[in-house]
């Protein structure tokens, strides 16, 4: 007992001088904490604070206090249901698109042949070249005279007459749509391309003899790898797609006709343009929640899938 | 049956290059237009490989104040949102590695939130809080705000980086009389400094391309970093498009190049926290 005593307090004492005290995690944690409390938790609550009030740019720190007026303004105006719309079928559309060909270009890319790391390389060029520089190149392939693109889809027979197809109602919207799934598939493929290089050599070989590339194969051997990896892909993708402000703001400003205004482009034009912050604040209360959602929904399903994998 | 075989090899390796043409032909396309006199540029037919004749367009462009002006500015931005992201993550992505303590998991969780919440959307209340701040049209100002939404890939790739190194290291180094600051600075850095330099490159193109916070908070001409000054073109008349292609060109360059030599990180940091879940 006394031994006991006696050893204890100076083992602790040791332990505790080797590790620090039981404040050093949170002075290691510290920094990073007030910032990210500063820069993202503060601005979050400033968002719903000025949600309900009316304050504009000219004026911002005259806010007064309106309640849910500006959400039911929002809600009430076609303009906002038009924006919720065009957001809607640009998420889907890119996750759908963005997964789709980063599925298929990885199944492509899989394998071992001569330049496979050249072809890697090749295939990631549109996710780092810079939003800024794309959307400049962009506008001048769909220049409505000289655009090799607005060429193009003339010869295609998609257009009758040239024209600024970014400014057409009917292009505008699937132009932007292609031009950010052309974007995004490049990590959607590397990302499958490492899922990919998870299936034993054997079971692809083995569908390969019973007929390579057939669906049932696809089915049976290689989705169940890669399934848990298209999940994460569709939440990072939806996510980007919510975000994705350079490509449209430059492009389009969100036209012809509110065609291609997302939410972000709504917000943005609301506080920045019109100077109505607390109804841009309202926009960015519904897209942050919106977010939220996809996070949570994503989490449940899952959890649901690994259950289900579990029995 | 062979010859089945190589047809079907064949397809594949045209379906490839077919890829691979669209992945960068726009790349390509600016390229081409950067070295095509404007004259040619707007006559009605096309030429479809860059003219050898014309690359004197760079040697302007680099000569052009306006144009390194917006790339120095770039640089500053990026620089010191890599530097910033990095004294603020090592120590909690160590944290979050090392030790055991309260409010882990809520730790956790928040950098998760801070990763997944896009940031356009918090662009108004920002736009408040660095106005009183007096941080608007400063390039400080926006090292601050590109830190803060690059801090959790920064964080999380270090953290990975941390959990491989082995844990007797630490202990043998606490047994030497470090306290955990030296252990982290003089055993653990050193041994991730492939880790951290990827970091530092994935939060200096974070800086280099970011728009959003630059185009609403910069408001002097001569501030403007790269990204905002060559979105300034479009729609611009003035500007011949051949040079403003060479810009952009420049631009693009060294994000793509860096990119590929860090690609591999990017794949870990952008999915290793959203993985586990």
């Amino acid at each position: 007992m006394s031994v006991e005593g006696a050893v204890r307090p100076r083992a602790r004492g040791r332990a505790r001088r080797a590790t620090g005290s039981r404040l050093t995690p949170y002075v290691f944690i510290a920094p990073a904490a007030v910032y990210i409390l500063v820069l993202q938790a503060l601005p979050l609550l400033q968002e719903i604070r000025l949600s309900f009030t009316k304050t504009t740019l000219t004026r911002p720190n005259d806010s007064t206090w309106v309640g849910l007026d500006n959400f039911i303004k929002l809600f009430s105006s076609e303009g906002f249901q038009q924006t919720l719309g065009v957001t809607a079928v640009y998420v889907v559309a890119c996750v759908v698109g963005a997964v789709g060909v980063g599925l298929a270009v990885a199944l492509l890319l899989d394998g071992s042949y001569r330049g496979r790391g050249i072809a890697r390389a090749l295939v990631t060029v549109p996710w780092a070249a810079p939003g800024v520089a794309v959307a400049l190149i962009v506008t001048w392939m769909l220049n409505g005279q000289y655009g090799i693109a607005t060429k193009a889809m003339k010869a295609l027979g998609l257009i009758a007459e040239n024209g600024v197809v970014l400014q057409d109602r009917t292009w505008a919207l699937p132009v932007i749509l292609l031009v950010t799934t052309w974007q995004i598939f490049p990590f959607d493929a590397v990302v499958l391309l490492s899922a990919l290089q998870a299936v034993p050599g054997e079971l692809k070989e083995a569908v390969k003899v019973d007929g390579g590339g057939s669906l049932w194969g696809f089915r049976a051997a290689v989705w169940p790898s890669v399934r848990a990896t298209v999940g994460l892909l569709a939440l990072l993708n939806a996510i980007w797609a919510i975000r994705r402000f350079d490509l449209i703001w430059i492009t389009t400003r969100g036209g012809p006709s509110g065609r291609t205004k997302t939410l972000v482009i709504d917000l943005y034009d609301s506080a920045f343009m019109r100077g109505d912050l607390g109804s841009a604040a309202a926009v960015g209360v519904v897209g942050i929640v919106i977010s939220l959602l996809l996070i949570g929904g994503s989490q449940l399903v899952t959890r649901a899938a690994e259950r289900g994998g579990q029995a | 049956m062979r010859r089945r075989l190589r047809l079907g090899l064949t397809a594949r390796l045209l379906a490839i290059l077919v890829v691979l043409g669209l992945a960068v032909f726009p790349i390509y396309w600016m390229l081409v237009t950067a070295t095509t006199p404007n004259a040619k540029l707007f006559s009605s037919k096309l030429s479809f490989f860059p003219d050898l004749g014309e690359f004197s367009v760079f040697g302007e462009t680099f000569s052009d104040k306006g144009v390194m002006l917006w790339l120095w500015n770039s640089a500053i931005i990026a620089l010191g949102t890599a530097a910033l992201a990095l004294v603020l993550a090592i120590p909690l992505g160590y944290a979050l590695s090392r030790f055991r303590f309260r409010g882990k998991g809520l730790a956790g969780v928040a950098l998760l939130m801070t990763q997944m919440l896009p940031e356009a959307l918090l662009v108004v209340p920002l736009f408040g809080i660095f106005r009183n701040l007096n941080l608007l049209d400063s390039r400080l100002g926006l090292i601050m705000v590109n830190a803060a939404f690059v801090l959790p890939v920064v964080c999380l790739l270090i953290k990975n980086g941390i959990d491989g190194t082995p844990r007797e290291l630490d202990e043998a180094a606490r047994v030497d009389g470090c306290g955990p600051w030296r252990t982290l600075l003089r055993i653990n850095l050193p041994l991730i400094a492939p880790t951290i330099a990827a970091a530092a490159v994935i939060a200096f193109f974070h800086g280099w391309n970011e728009f959003v916070f630059a185009v609403t908070f910069i408001f002097t001409d001569d501030k403007f970093p790269a990204s905002v000054g060559i979105a300034n073109f479009v729609g611009e008349q003035a500007t011949s498009v051949h040079a403003m292609m060479s810009a952009a060109l420049m631009y693009t360059i060294p994000a793509v190049v860096f990119y590929l030599i860090v690609q591999r990180y990017v794949v870990t940091g952008m999915t290793a926290g959203s993985v586990k879940g």
